[in-house]
């Protein structure tokens, strides 16, 4: 009887304990999302000065970053210090790129989506849908200790990501992507941080270099959409990737205007581009469809009804692929 | 769940009773992994020809050391139907589509690629990396509305000016 007894209580508390420990998985998953959410917001709200080092497929550059928030606006200036002197600024999301290229300087216009730190967006649901979240033991980067944290899609449709998030700042301070192969295909992580303590803007401007001449880039002419036919739909998207713009531009080599879109799971982006090629096609449509890795771009092209798509990202070639075939095209 | 997998690979289960299978396959990772290698396990028992882990890459990579046929002597036929969409797209990106079409045909295809290029009197030139395969035009459009966090400062794209 005392054993049974003594048994009983046992399976009691191991089940107590159980229950406990399925609790805590949960509550760490809920705090680890919370390291992220602060990690997206302190990127944007610290004012920071540092070095970082971007490393993608066989490239490594090191870049100065200096970044203020004045309570309203965001200014970050980005300095490449090997090789050519390009510089990256952005202001509240409007980047001017300052390129140095065959004996000028190139000025680009870009906007910023991702830009180190701040590759992570505000809203996280997104993310939340198609990836999970776990944290692992502390590790130190750039000097300061850092929490780290192991974001993996639930599918095999995006890549899989390691961010090491400072414990005392909450500043994402490093980002490494890894494909599904376990291979890392790009690491963006401070080796050099200091927080600034001011509000003076002396610094916000690019290093002028009197000798060379300025040229605004060739752009590719975004074109008005004077409300032309859309003659197709975008129907069943894979999991967690929605449509995030759209726009028609002038590319080069290309007879007309051709439309782009633009699909993301919060994390990865993807373009689509629509054009139309000739019909005479039809007896044996040539090249059917076409699909390739370049470093970390899967890129996938084919013919459909009468209509070239084309479409591109830092994603597998299976997401390429099946947003190409998510458009439906009106007869 | 892996041993009903297992079943329907022996085909005692009716793949019309299979979709609880086929989604779990979908959705989970273990039961995906049973299923590809119960495969292998089947390929290998019955001597069926594998390809190799990096069959994909191998051939890309052979396709890329591929020279490029700059006069074909009889590729007009071919050339006839094609020409016209041909000239919709950059000659790289062509050369690049008939990657894809030998792709599709294996290694047959590439054998006979490999036996064509013994054939004498033609005029050639080193195949350009394949860097090049995507074309520049997309890549820049791309990134300018869709950066990657380090494309800011590492340009994939070669500008050919």
């Amino acid at each position: 009887m005392k054993d049974f007894v003594l048994a009983r209580s046992f399976a009691s508390a191991s089940l107590i304990a159980a229950l406990l420990s399925s609790f805590n998985v949960w509550a760490s998953e809920e705090d680890s999302w919370q390291v992220l959410q602060k990690a997206a917001v302190a990127a944007r709200a610290l004012s920071y000065k540092g070095i970082f080092v971007c490393q993608s497929a066989k490239q490594i550059k090191s870049v100065e970053i200096t970044h203020l928030y004045d309570g309203q606006n965001e200014f970050a200036r980005n300095v490449v210090l090997d090789g050519a002197p390009r510089e990256v600024l952005n202001q509240s999301g409007n980047v001017v790129i300052y390129n140095p290229r065959n004996g000028k300087i190139v000025i680009e216009k870009r906007r910023a989506q991702n830009m180190f730190p701040a590759i992570l967006p505000t809203d996280l649901n997104s993310i939340k849908a198609s990836y999970s979240l776990r944290s692992e033991e502390s590790e130190r980067i750039a000097g300061r200790p850092a929490q780290v944290l192991v974001l993996e899609p639930k599918d095999g449709l995006r890549y899989s990501y390691r961010f090491w998030v400072d414990t005392e700042y909450g500043l994402l301070l490093k980002s490494v992507m890894f494909n599904n192969r376990n291979e890392i295909m790009e690491s963006i992580g401070f080796n050099q941080l200091a927080l600034m303590n001011t509000v003076e803007l002396d610094w916000f401007k690019p290093k002028i270099d009197h000798n060379k001449s300025y040229v605004m880039e060739q752009e590719q002419e975004l074109v008005a959409d004077a409300g032309s036919q859309i003659d197709w739909e975008i129907k069943a998207l894979p999991a967690g990737y929605r449509k995030v713009d759209q726009m028609m531009r002038k590319v080069q080599g290309k007879p007309g205007p051709v439309t782009h879109l633009i699909f993301s799971d919060g994390l990865a982006f993807v373009s689509m581009f629509i054009e139309h090629v000739a019909k005479s096609t039809k007896e044996k449509p040539a090249p059917k469809n076409m699909l390739t890795t370049t470093g970390n771009t899967s890129f996938y092209a084919n013919v459909n009804n009468g209509h070239l798509v084309t479409v591109m990202g830092d994603v597998p070639e299976a997401t390429v692929v099946q947003i190409a075939n998510a458009v439906v095209f009106k007869k | 769940m892996s041993e009903q997998i297992s079943a329907l690979m022996d085909e005692e289960i009716a793949i019309e009773d299979a979709a609880h299978l086929i989604s779990s396959m979908q959705s989970s990772k273990q039961s995906a992994d049973a299923w590809s290698q119960y495969n292998l396990i089947g390929d290998v028992m019955r001597g069926n020809q594998l390809l190799s882990r990096d069959f994909k890459q191998n051939l890309m990579h052979k396709l890329d050391q591929e020279p490029t046929v700059l006069a074909p002597k009889s590729a007009q036929i071919n050339a006839e139907s094609t020409a016209t969409f041909k000239d919709k797209l950059p000659v790289k990106w062509s050369i690049a589509a008939s990657f894809a079409a030998v792709m599709a045909v294996g290694w047959m295809a590439m054998q006979q690629v490999q036996t064509g290029n013994e054939a004498p009197a033609l005029e050639m030139a080193q195949a350009d990396v394949v860097e090049q395969a995507i074309p520049n035009e997309y890549m820049a459009a791309h990134q300018s509305s869709a950066p990657s966090a380090s494309s800011y400062y590492i340009q994939s794209v070669s500008y050919a000016e």
